[in-house]
């Protein structure tokens, strides 16, 4: 008797863990080709996501009041260097209207409709993150319904932060480039050197130690010095061109010593977001 | 008699409150939980969970029912990724069970129980996410930069909050 209890409970475990790899390995195809989650798992997700709500606005509204007194204090210090920088920067949006502007004119001339550099943007609050220590997601609060789409980058202040992993009705997941899974953070980028030439390649990988980002196998001969700019290149469709990514921190030969590799400070803190935007392209 | 108690009710609001709230603490000291280093995660449903077998005395809570709701929810809505939480739940559940059979729960057997099922819960969860290739966090720098955090984090969240939820058990029994 006690034998077959026991070989009973063995059974049951034995099914258990099959159904489960069975379970996660069909969720992760899912995730991987499926531009929406199936219909069932969209409607729950979006039910959890709306009573979510009920308990994370008090929350991020609490942390809102605390962190304004928190800033007050050092306010005055703020002021007093940005009001240096505002002159600098009236001039600088004056001209980039213009600019702006000369070159609509200049692509209606060629009719030029689209370029790679065009998109419109969705803002979305931060519902709620993921705990987990290797899925870097948060949920926004903007769905497939306000015309968010997989795979679409998402910013926050001025750098790129990520992009749609799960499009839900009325919210989505963000996975950060933070996270180091194999399909997170590959990113099309394009590194603009000081002596004008520009390098393209493709983000690889997020460095935790050193809060860098990754970008590996360059083969090319220009020097890429400290500080130079990083920006997505908008090659392979879905990103557009110009999104700021970060700056280079350190160029350095490979872990296999052919080709050499970027680490890039990103512009923006990745562990604190509360408002982000999803840049749209338009196709 | 749980069908006739307050906690037919209480235990669900009660459970699905800290599964939000592990969310939104989360995104609320995400600066703080989420640094490069170390990373602490709450997980204030295994507390509820583990608390309910504590506190269950001759109650008969249907916990692992409760439990595999609160892991569909946690897989879908959070991660994503089906078919982990569900199952590690109500193993939590089970497993402290089991203990609780042979040692009487109070404060201090508690703590070292939620120790277990802390460990067990992140252990699990990081084997499966391996399998299934969502990280490539090495084995060491879990225990170093993950499971030491988040074991130090919640045995706090355990200290802090036992009282507490052992007074909302008492007067929803």
């Amino acid at each position: 008797m006690q034998k077959f209890s026991f070989n009973r409970r063995l059974v049951i475990i034995i099914v258990c863990l099959i159904v489960s790899f069975a379970l996660m390995t069909v969720s992760v195809a899912i995730r991987n080709k499926k531009s929406t989650p199936p219909l069932i798992q969209q409607f729950g997700n979006d039910i959890v996501g709306l009573t979510d709500r009920v308990v994370a606005l008090p929350a991020n509204g609490l942390r809102g009041s605390v962190s304004s007194i928190s800033e007050l204090l050092n306010t005055y210090q703020e002021n007093q260097q940005l009001k240096k920088q505002v002159s600098e920067l009236a001039q600088t949006k004056v001209r980039d209207q213009t600019l702006a502007k000369e070159n609509k004119q200049l692509k209606t001339q060629i009719k030029l409709n689209d370029s790679l550099t065009d998109y419109t943007a969705i803002s979305a609050a931060v519902i709620t993150r993921t705990p987990s220590s290797w899925q870097n997601q948060v949920v926004i609060n903007k769905g497939s319904s306000a015309g968010v789409v997989k795979n679409m980058p998402v910013m926050s202040g001025s750098g790129l932060v990520g992009r749609v992993s799960e499009v839900n009705k009325t919210n989505a997941k963000v996975e950060l480039i933070t996270d180091n899974n194999d399909s997170a953070n590959r990113f099309a980028v394009t590194v603009s050197t000081k002596s004008g030439k520009t390098v393209n390649g493709v983000l690889s990988g997020y460095k935790a130690a050193t809060g860098q980002i990754t970008m590996d196998n360059l083969t090319t001969k220009a020097k890429i010095s400290k500080g130079d700019k990083v920006i997505t290149s908008g090659l392979g469709g879905v990103t557009p061109k110009g999104l700021y990514v970060g700056t280079v921190a350190k160029s350095a030969g490979s872990d296999y010593g052919l080709s050499t590799k970027l680490y890039i400070t990103p512009a923006t803190d990745l562990s604190d977001l509360n408002i982000v935007t999803v840049a749209v392209t338009k196709q | 008699m749980y069908r006739l108690s307050k906690m037919r009710f209480g235990f669900p609001i009660g459970l699905f409150l800290m599964l939000f709230l592990d969310g939104s603490i989360s995104q609320v000291f995400s600066v703080q939980m989420f640094s490069a280093s170390s990373v602490m995660i709450s997980h204030l449903v295994v507390l509820w969970l583990v608390c309910g077998v504590l506190f269950e005395e001759n109650m008969a809570m249907p916990l692992a029912k409760w439990a595999a709701v609160a892991g569909v929810v946690f897989d879908l809505y959070y991660t994503g990724i089906f078919g982990v939480y569900v199952f590690v739940f109500p193993l939590v559940v089970y497993l402290t069970r089991q203990i609780v059979k042979y040692i009487s729960p109070n404060f201090l057997s508690g703590l070292l129980i939620y120790f277990i099922d802390i460990t067990i819960v992140e252990a699990m969860s990081f084997i499966a996410s391996r399998a299934v290739h969502m990280t490539s966090m090495s084995g060491s720098s879990f225990l170093v930069n993950t499971l030491g955090p988040t074991l130090a984090l919640n045995l706090a969240m355990f200290v802090v909050l036992y009282f507490p939820i052992r007074a909302v058990y008492n007067w929803l029994k």
